[in-house]
């Protein structure tokens, strides 16, 4: 099916624009890295034509719907929104290195999703409804935010260990600065937080309309829960002293991790009402 | 200021420790973890199911910190009573903190404030100072908010601010969640949930809740008209309907065709369609005709069962396959006649005059087979679910107050310099956005500078 090809090769400009930017990186040499935005600016055309091709392709067979139901879209629609908001810091802030640890999030997600089945499936009923997309969509481009953060926060965490010891050499030395770093590490949270909480409210209506509970502390509305009380940590980590900085970048990286263990984990390893994940 | 110096008494040190953030972030920390642990220990299974996973001892153990329905034992509505007093506290201790600056705030520009704002310009006007006021407040009202002017010691202050929302939305978001635990409680104290089977045409009026243990009368009566499935080409089902009577004091008041994601309520209980299936066995369909064509009556023949038609004698359905000699589905029949041996034939649903070759006096055609089915329904009231709802939306206005609003000030201090020209004094400051803001400071800046030229 085109949509899968479309994808595929999304996957690839994804690598590339890694590549680049990490190259950019090494080689100290700002030019490659410019190249790399024109991938992610080419991934996100073509990925999002994907999308669209999907969504064309699944009407063709009968059984249309916005293409987020099963584990394979979600993927890619994640990886998507990653590149998107990737492209918006990036001019923002007008820093390219943070490329090299944001982009390689969008990558593996694609890798990730082609061992995965790409057929699209019909939806069984209680999958059709307009709250599961806009569930699946607003967690995922809550998610996107948590990944960006996660990515900086590394950043910031190599970044912080060569200013505390006043040296400023190699690949981190070219980093942008602590401050700078943990800004955005908050302001990729700040978006992605009233998205999850918008998800977890509209995955409460979904239930609540399909089977009578809005909350039924299954193993994918608890973990989406805990992950929105260690995001809502980092919050008040971050207004509080002492709490600021490497403690607030590393709730960020223990947030995504368990965004991921969230997304993947809990249909992959546990059982619950959320089996439509086990692609 | 002396009470500033004394040690805090032991009510001042819990009332401390209720209010701080600390404990916040250390409860959202220890509810995150532990509600991990009932994602790993699957939760409100039998007893015996546990026991095969389980040693003995570690069964135990469990089962004390009643580890099975964690979401419900005593620590964690515990832990959720310590995090609702923490923001109780919290909320009481800095409400009115904030209230005081929001109500009065710094409308004078004095060379600490000053000092303190990283937005700032300084320029020299000829003319008297009323004139400059007046121009610069009249330019502020037009770009960004009508200015308080307050005249001191010779100096004169505008004072403008937008986005004061902002301040208030952390407090919303914090309210928000406090509404939310009202309701879930109001839900699980008043409401109810249960499951129950109809089978089509018959009803129900008492539905068993609390997981069966006890029973709920519905004080109505709830009847299955029809089921009806539909599948995709590969089986899967696609929509499942239950056609559904509210039936009360003897009269139809509500009737509607539920699906899944679209439920029947009635007085406050909700009927979601939920699972189907088989309810007894299937029945044939069979019509009877006299062999002149005058159409009869209708069989429903369940396997083997003997039916009697008067003055013709017994038939029973015996066999059934869902492609005889691939001319599709049959039914195979057994006609006893008084005094004759038994007769056996194929029907093929296909071919409703394929028995007119028999050349009885009665004509069989096989319409197909029609099981009556089951609709399985969740039941619930849940008097709390509005108050959810409204803390939901509460929560997402709050966050969208305290992230995406901004509470932006701007300062014009006048004042008489000893040349003899009006020393001119701009500032900003933004508690959020600060890189939005400063591209609209510099647009004001521009602006009012510009006036009066
Ligand atoms: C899950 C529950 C909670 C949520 C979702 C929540 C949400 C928030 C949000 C979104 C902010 C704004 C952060 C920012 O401006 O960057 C905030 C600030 C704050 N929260 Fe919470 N909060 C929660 C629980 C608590 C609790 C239990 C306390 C008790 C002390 C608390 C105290 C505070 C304080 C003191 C601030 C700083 C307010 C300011 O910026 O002046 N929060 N909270």
């Amino acid at each position: 099916m085109s949509n899968v090809i479309l994808f595929n090769l999304t996957t690839v400009l994804f690598g590339v624009a890694s590549a680049l930017y990490l190259g950019a990186l090494y080689a100290k040499n700002e030019k490659i890295s410019a190249f790399g935005t024109w991938v992610c600016f080419l991934a996100a055309v073509f990925s999002t034509a994907a999308l669209g091709v999907r969504w064309y392709e699944s009407y063709q067979m009968g059984i249309g719907r916005i293409p987020v139901t099963n584990l394979y879209e979600s993927l890619v629609f994640f990886a998507w929104s990653v590149n998107l908001f990737y492209l918006v810091i990036e001019r923002k802030y007008r820093n390219r290195t943070l490329g090299a640890f944001v982009m390689p999030i969008a990558f593996f997600t694609m890798v990730f999703a082609v061992y995965n089945d790409s057929s699209i499936q019909p939806l069984v009923p209680a999958l059709q409804s307009y709250w599961l997309h806009a569930h699946v969509i607003t967690c995922f481009v809550g998610y996107a935010g948590f990944a960006v953060s996660a990515g900086v926060a590394v950043m910031y965490l190599l970044k912080a260990r060569q200013e505390n010891a006043k040296i400023s050499e190699g690949v981190v030395g070219l980093l942008p600065a602590c401050k700078m770093l943990d800004e955005l590490v908050y302001r990729a949270i700040i978006w992605g937080f009233p998205f999850l909480t918008v998800g977890i409210i509209t995955g409460a209506a979904w239930a609540n309309y399909a089977w009578g509970t809005y909350w039924s502390w299954d193993p994918k509305e608890t973990w989406s829960l805990i992950i929105w009380l260690i995001y809502a940590a980092f919050l008040h980590a971050r207004v509080t002293r002492g709490w600021h900085g490497k403690r607030a970048a590393i709730l960020s990286i223990v947030g995504f991790l368990a965004t991921i263990m969230c997304y993947l984990g809990v249909n992959l390893v546990l059982s619950g009402l959320h089996s439509y994940g086990g692609g | 200021m002396a009470d500033e110096k004394r040690t805090p008494s032991p009510m001042d040190r819990v009332w401390d420790f209720f209010i701080s953030v600390k404990l916040a972030i250390v409860t959202l920390i220890v509810l995150a973890s532990t509600s991990i642990l009932g994602t790993i220990v699957e939760q409100n299974q039998p007893p015996e199911k546990y026991h095969q996973i389980y040693e003995d001892w570690a069964f135990a153990i469990m089962d004390r910190i009643n580890l099975f329905d964690m979401y419900h034992s005593t620590w964690f509505l515990l832990m959720l009573v310590l995090f609702t007093v923490n923001l109780t506290c919290c909320t009481i201790d800095r409400f009115p903190k904030m209230l005081k600056v929001v109500r009065n705030p710094r409308t004078k520009l004095d060379g600490s404030l000053e000092k303190s704002l990283s937005l700032s310009d300084r320029w020299k006007k000829k003319g008297t100072l009323s004139e400059w006021a007046g121009k610069y407040a009249e330019a502020l009202s037009a770009t960004f908010a009508k200015p308080k002017v307050t005249e001191e010691g010779g100096e004169v202050h505008l004072y403008a601010e937008t986005g004061v929302a902002s301040r208030f939305g952390v407090y919303v978001t914090h309210l928000s969640i406090i509404i939310i635990f009202i309701g879930a409680i109001a839900g699980n104290v008043a409401g109810f949930k249960g499951y129950v089977n109809i089978t089509e045409g018959e009803s129900i009026t008492r539905v068993p809740v609390r997981g069966g243990i006890q029973i709920q009368d519905l004080g109505f009566t709830v009847r299955c008209n029809a089921f009806s499935l539909e599948t995709y080409p590969s089986g899967q089902p696609k929509a499942y309907k239950s056609d559904l009577s509210i039936i009360e004091g003897g009269r139809e008041v509500v009737r509607k065709t539920i699906v899944v994601n679209d439920p029947l309520q009635y007085k406050g209980i909700w009927f979601y369609q939920s699972s189907y299936g088989q309810a007894g066995g299937a029945t044939a369909q069979v019509t009877v005709a006299r062999k002149d064509g005058t159409p009869g009556s209708t069989l429903s023949l369940s396997a083997n069962e003997p039916v009697p038609i008067d003055g013709y004698g017994i038939v029973r359905g015996v066999d059934y396959q869902q492609n005889f000699q691939g001319k599709g589905p049959a039914l195979q029949v057994v006609v006893e006649k008084p005094g004759q041996p038994a007769a056996s034939f194929w029907l093929v649903q296909g071919r409703p005059d394929l028995d007119r070759e028999r050349g009885d006096s009665l004509v069989f055609s096989f319409r197909g087979l029609s099981s009556k089915m089951f609709t399985g329904l969740q039941v619930a009231k849940d008097p709390g679910v509005n108050i959810v709802w409204l803390g939901c939306a509460l929560m997402v206005i709050g966050l969208i107050m305290a992230f995406f609003l901004s509470h932006q000030r701007v300062w014009i201090r006048l004042a008489k310099g000893t040349d003899g020209r009006v020393e001119v004094v701009l500032a900003g400051s933004a508690s959020r956005n600060r890189l939005a803001f400063e591209k609209r400071f510099e647009k004001l800046q521009t602006g009012v500078k510009a006036t009066g030229q």
